[in-house]
């Protein structure tokens, strides 16, 4: 079953009064339910664009990308808010938490905003146990190492059960120990839970742990792989 | 609690603007709490005065003083129900023109048949109410008796002697046999005396060369009028100047106009503190904008995890209005100290200035709540209007 289909996304900006920098070129690939993909390419290819797009932070200058069946581009801006906040989670490279909140309040951060509240407090901390984290949930951003705040942001993105989790550069600010550690979590995840990642890197070490890798390069697809065996150094985790 | 952790953690930058918001605050309501003090002075000065007629001596005789030969003339007047003497005299002699603020200290008497026409009642708070037969007692205002530090039963030597006092300056032991309830108008800076004793102490005031020529049971400071119901006193007043000779009758109206000074001075107070305040909105208003730009990429998160465009805009018009509300508090907790101080201090010199009352606290904390939502509407809107994109690329 198809969870995201993109079609001929093409993305803009503007760059001073003249210029404009195209930085998605007319991609069109569709991605499963459940899939766990990397998205590769050099600095300015494209990643953060495709995922800024996927993930409704940006509306494309033309295109669509379709969530689940909706074309998301024809939503209001409420409504791209709100599906957003109710299908899609979301982990950055650094500085993912809010540092005035504790570890289980971050976790808890997009209820908040879904109109959930404390209700969904059992849950965040089931989702801290899940990470590991279940001894350090009133620790506050300050307090934990940046592999324990990626951890907790993994467990923020799942908070509201979302269909897609979009990862920019997770493993971006860690050393490899730490990277295997929360591609392993990322991939346990996946497995169990059934939920779409797409994780954007320019580690090909870490893109190829996962079961597909699409290359961008100049804002186009250069190259979408389906890695039947993958051969990075998560195999030996599984 | 997010909000006090965000205050917290800029903690320079907020304090700072908490503090300028705090002055702003203070300076409200110290400058209210003049203006609250004068207009319940100038409120009570209307009462009393709108409700009768002062009639003085308009003869070549002694400024000050009237003769109670008037009061028999003045009662056949048309209109009116009863004439009544009133003696008014400094209670510190030679300590007016030094000071400015505050009602001077004053030794009264007041007809006792007066308290059933005027508007300004009074009450007593200890003690008892003069006696009418008896000579030698006081009946202080709340104000003066806590100025002298008297309690019923005490004694108080009236007028009070000045430091620089004449060698022929004379004063008289007064009993404290009540203190009255405090009014926040003429009545609480006023030593009440029987007429035998006023009439002593206002021949005792006058020069020497015409203190012995004068009978002092005949003197009073003035004669109090009161119409009949439904009288104009205005037109009574001018009737009493057109029949009796030798009196000046001054129209209530003319009275109360001339307390429109003391609403000049409460408009320049409250324009001044207002200037104050504007200080603090701009501080609010710049440490929110910073706040915005320091946290573009909390905004971003908030937004990325399902917050709208007003959720943002809330949480920093909330933020804004407490900072804005902590400073109104700590401003106006200050400022109604420091009125209590300046008072306490300056109560030993008759300068009694400040009156916080509770419609001050809500004015100082309304302005300190609409200063901070006021002030907090920009940022908020920049926040809300944030573009999630470029601040997630930004850091």
């Amino acid at each position: 079953m198809v969870a995201i289909e993109v079609r001929d996304l093409t993305r803009k900006y503007r760059q001073g009064e003249a210029n404009t920098v195209q930085a998605l070129d007319s991609v069109t690939l569709s991605i499963d339910a459940g899939e766990f993909v990397s998205l590769v390419g050099r600095s300015g290819s494209g990643k953060t664009t495709f995922l800024h797009c996927v993930g409704l932070l940006l509306r494309p200058t033309s295109g669509q990308v379709i969530i689940d069946g909706i074309d998301t581009t024809a939503l209001t801006d409420g409504q791209r808010t709100d599906f957003r906040g109710r299908r899609i989670g979301f982990v950055f490279r650094d500085q993912n938490l809010l540092p005035t909140l504790t570890a289980l309040q971050n976790v808890m951060l997009p209820l908040r905003y879904g109109g959930i509240g404390r209700s969904g407090r059992n849950r965040a901390r089931e989702l801290l146990d899940l990470v590991g984290l279940g001894d350090v949930t009133h620790h506050r951003p300050g307090q934990l190492t940046v592999g324990q705040s990626q951890r907790v942001a993994i467990a923020r993105a799942l908070i509201r059960a979302p269909t897609l989790v979009l990862a920019d550069e997770p493993t971006g600010e860690v050393d490899n120990e730490t990277s295997d550690e929360l591609l392993f979590i990322m991939q346990q995840l996946n497995r169990t839970s059934g939920v779409t990642f797409i994780i954007a890197t320019h580690d090909v070490d870490v893109a190829t742990c996962m079961d597909r890798m699409i290359r961008l390069s100049d804002g186009q697809v250069g190259a979408d792989e389906r890695l039947r065996v993958p051969r990075g150094r998560l195999t030996s985790l599984r | 609690m997010e909000i006090f952790h965000n205050i917290a953690q800029r903690r320079l930058r907020n304090t700072l603007t908490i503090s300028g918001i705090a002055i702003g605050i203070l300076a409200l309501t110290l400058t209210g709490a003049m203006a609250e003090h004068f207009h319940a002075q100038f409120e009570g000065g209307v009462t009393y005065f709108s409700s009768n007629i002062q009639v003085t001596d308009d003869a070549a005789g002694y400024a000050g003083v009237i003769s109670l030969s008037k009061i028999d003339p003045i009662q056949k007047v048309p209109g009116v129900a009863v004439a009544l003497p009133s003696i008014g005299l400094m209670a510190r002699p030679g300590s007016a023109g030094g000071v400015p603020l505050g009602l001077p200290d004053t030794i009264v008497y007041t007809d006792p048949r007066e308290r059933d026409h005027t508007r300004l009642k009074t009450a007593i708070a200890y003690g008892r109410q003069l006696q009418p037969s008896r000579q030698g007692e006081v009946v202080l205002g709340y104000d003066l008796a806590s100025e002298f530090r008297v309690r019923v039963g005490d004694s108080l030597d009236l007028p009070i002697r000045p430091p620089n006092a004449n060698p022929d300056f004379v004063n008289h032991p007064f009993k404290v046999v009540g203190i009255l309830k405090k009014t926040n108008t003429l009545p609480d800076a006023t030593a009440s005396v029987g007429l035998f004793d006023a009439q002593m102490l206002l021949q005792e005031s006058l020069p020497a060369s015409f203190r012995d020529r004068v009978d002092p049971s005949s003197l009073a400071s003035r004669i109090t009028v009161y119409g009949k119901p439904g009288a104009d006193l205005d037109r009574l007043a001018d009737r009493i100047n057109a029949s009796v000779p030798g009196v000046k009758a001054t129209r209530p109206t003319d009275f109360v106009n001339s307390f429109d000074q003391g609403a000049r001075f409460t408009a320049i107070a409250i324009g001044t503190a207002l200037l104050a305040i504007l200080f603090g909105a701009v501080l609010v208003v710049n440490t929110m904008l910073v706040a915005v730009i320091d946290r573009r990429r909390e905004i971003a998160l908030k937004v990325t995890f399902g917050a709208r465009a007003w959720h943002i805009g809330v949480e920093y018009l909330l933020e804004a209005t407490m900072i804005a509300l902590v400073g109104g508090v700590i401003g106006f907790a200050v400022g109604a100290g420091l009125a209590a101080l300046l008072d306490l201090a300056g109560r030993t010199v008759d300068m009694d200035v400040f009156l916080v009352t509770d419609r001050l606290a809500k004015v100082a904390l309304g302005f300190a709540l609409a200063l901070g939502v006021g002030a907090g509407i920009i940022p908020a809107l920049r926040a809300a209007r944030l573009d999630p994109d470029l601040a997630l690329r930004a850091l």
